[in-house]
């Protein structure tokens, strides 16, 4: 997988526990349009604490261009940012 | 007695770790560690100096101090990168929330330095060792930088055993372990050896530890006074101080300045930006618990000049409006009218605030106390523009200039276990 680490927008499913399920986000392509990916399955959920600043980062499954892939989003907690870390 | 199990535990080269780790959670593909980089202070206010530098960067011979012109001669490719005193506190805070999970005894002895106490703790989480192990291997993993850790029966040792190889390692030096351990290494790696004493040490032949074991104590004590004696005693490994809580991380200076959107004039404009200076470096005073007793400005004027001025005040305080009106005295010293650019504001010289001393001079000391207090409780649970004073309005100035410090000093180095 290759890091990306690029700002997105997000659909997110937060529980009563207050656990986010990432739905779907979507993304600015190079030639400025949006596209829209489906999370169909989120593998794992990890929170890590890098250099002090708290992240959840999610391995997901969705489909891109037809292709089931794997990609990690994360999110910041610090600024409520989601971000796709890594295809 | 109970024996005694003290941790060190001391981040490997900090401030570059931080920003190292930092870096990768953002998405850089660069390990700052892996290359020749250094952590450089800002030429204005500590004329530019290397503050840390990277493991590869140490092959070049470049030292912590040296100036950044004479550290990029020895290593023309040094990535050299600006201070984030922002970055340091949040990092020590997450290392800190770690740490005391392994002990109720902990003292932050720097910004990336920590005594833990283990004594008794065992019977609870098992082998002093294996613990340490964890500690750092869980930091690691979690915080994205590696620490060393020094194990021993009282903190002098405990500290000279986090400083052996680096990085990423446990050492233990125990009292038996001093001769094969400590006693080969230089005398200016013990503890408390400072410049002046070395050179004393060098002038009569005592070159290691070792060397300063053998002397005579009271030969030691006729041309180094006290000190010689505890020296003496410490390449012994002697030492019982114990580790002492504090809840605040040591800091020397704490400074904030702000690029004003407009030229100021005005007497009464000058003094608003000093006052939104003072309002955040007061709280962060009183956040830490200390009081300061030099406060310095500095002003940039509009054609680049740069000026400072500083005031050592004979009571220390922590109250934005004393910081206020004493930085205001001193632009009045400094300024002779022209149009002023930055402004900067700076406390140093803190002292802990409960060895406060009321003097019967000052005026409703206790009234102004309860009112920072009162104003940081608001903004600490409802923001930090929640409460501000009615100077501020319609005057296009930020009541608190950024919300953040822009630069901290730690101590580099102590002497005081
Ligand atoms: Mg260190």
């Amino acid at each position: 997988m290759k890091i990306y680490m690029q700002p997105i927008e997000s659909m997110v499913w937060f529980n009563r526990e207050g656990i986010p399920h990432p739905l779907r986000y979507r993304i600015l392509t190079e030639d400025d349009a949006y596209k829209t990916i489906k999370i169909n399955h989120v593998l794992f959920r990890e929170e890590e604490k890098v250099a002090g600043n708290r992240m959840l980062l999610f391995r997901c499954q969705g489909e891109i261009n037809g292709v089931l892939k794997v990609f990690e989003l994360k999110y910041e907690l610090s600024t409520c940012r989601w971000y796709l870390y890594k295809i | 007695m109970k024996k005694r199990f003290i941790f060190h535990i001391d981040v490997n080269s900090a401030y570059l770790s931080w920003e190292a780790s930092h870096r990768l959670q953002r998405g850089d593909s660069l390990d700052l560690r892996t290359v020749p980089s250094a952590i450089g202070g800002d030429p204005e206010t500590r004329h530019g100096i290397i503050l840390a530098k990277s493991i590869p960067a140490k092959k070049f011979k470049i030292q912590t101090g040296e100036t950044l012109y004479s550290a990029r001669n020895k290593c023309p490719d040094l990535l050299i990168v600006s201070p984030n005193y922002n970055l340091y506190r949040q990092c020590s805070m997450a290392l800190k929330e770690v740490i005391q999970e392994y002990s109720p005894l902990i003292q932050q002895y720097s910004v990336d330095e920590f005594f833990l106490d283990f004594t008794g703790m065992e019977k609870l989480l098992g082998d002093p060792m294996q613990t340490s192990y964890l500690i750092k291997d869980k930091i690691k993993e979690k915080l994205g930088f590696t620490v060393n850790i020094g194990i021993s029966s009282n903190k002098l040792l405990a500290k000279m055993a986090s400083e052996l190889q680096k990085p990423d390692k446990v050492h233990t030096l125990f009292p038996e372990e001093i001769p094969s351990k400590m006693w080969p290494l230089p005398v200016e790696e013990l503890f408390g050896v400072g410049r002046a004493t070395l050179r004393k040490f060098r002038d009569r032949g005592i070159r290691t530890i070792g060397d300063l074991a053998s002397e005579n104590p009271d030969d030691l004590k006729r041309y180094l006074k006290s000190y010689g004696l505890l020296l003496w005693n410490y390449a012994h490994g002697r030492d019982n101080s114990p580790v002492r809580y504090n809840n605040s991380i040591p800091v020397k200076g704490i400074g904030n300045s702000t690029t004003i959107p407009f030229d100021v004039e005005d007497e009464s404009a000058a003094h608003l930006v000093l006052l939104s200076l003072a309002e955040t470096v007061g709280m962060r005073l009183r956040e830490d618990d200390y009081c300061t007793s030099l406060i310095s400005i500095s002003l940039k004027t509009k054609d680049f000049f740069y000026y400072s001025h500083q005031k050592k005040l004979h009571l220390p305080t922590d109250c934005t409006s004393v910081i206020h009106q004493i930085a205001c005295q001193l632009l009045a010293e400094l300024w002779q009218g022209e149009p002023i650019r930055h402004l900067g504001l700076r406390v140093s010289e803190l002292s802990s605030n409960n060895l406060f001393q009321p003097s019967l001079f000052e005026k409703d000391i206790e009234k102004q106390k309860r009112i920072d207090q009162a104003v940081d409780t608001i903004r600490l649970k409802y923001g930090a523009q929640s409460v501000f004073r009615s100077a501020f309005l319609g005057s296009g100035l930020k009541p608190l200039s950024g919300g953040v410090i822009e630069t901290e000093e730690y101590p580099m180095m102590s002497s005081i276990l």
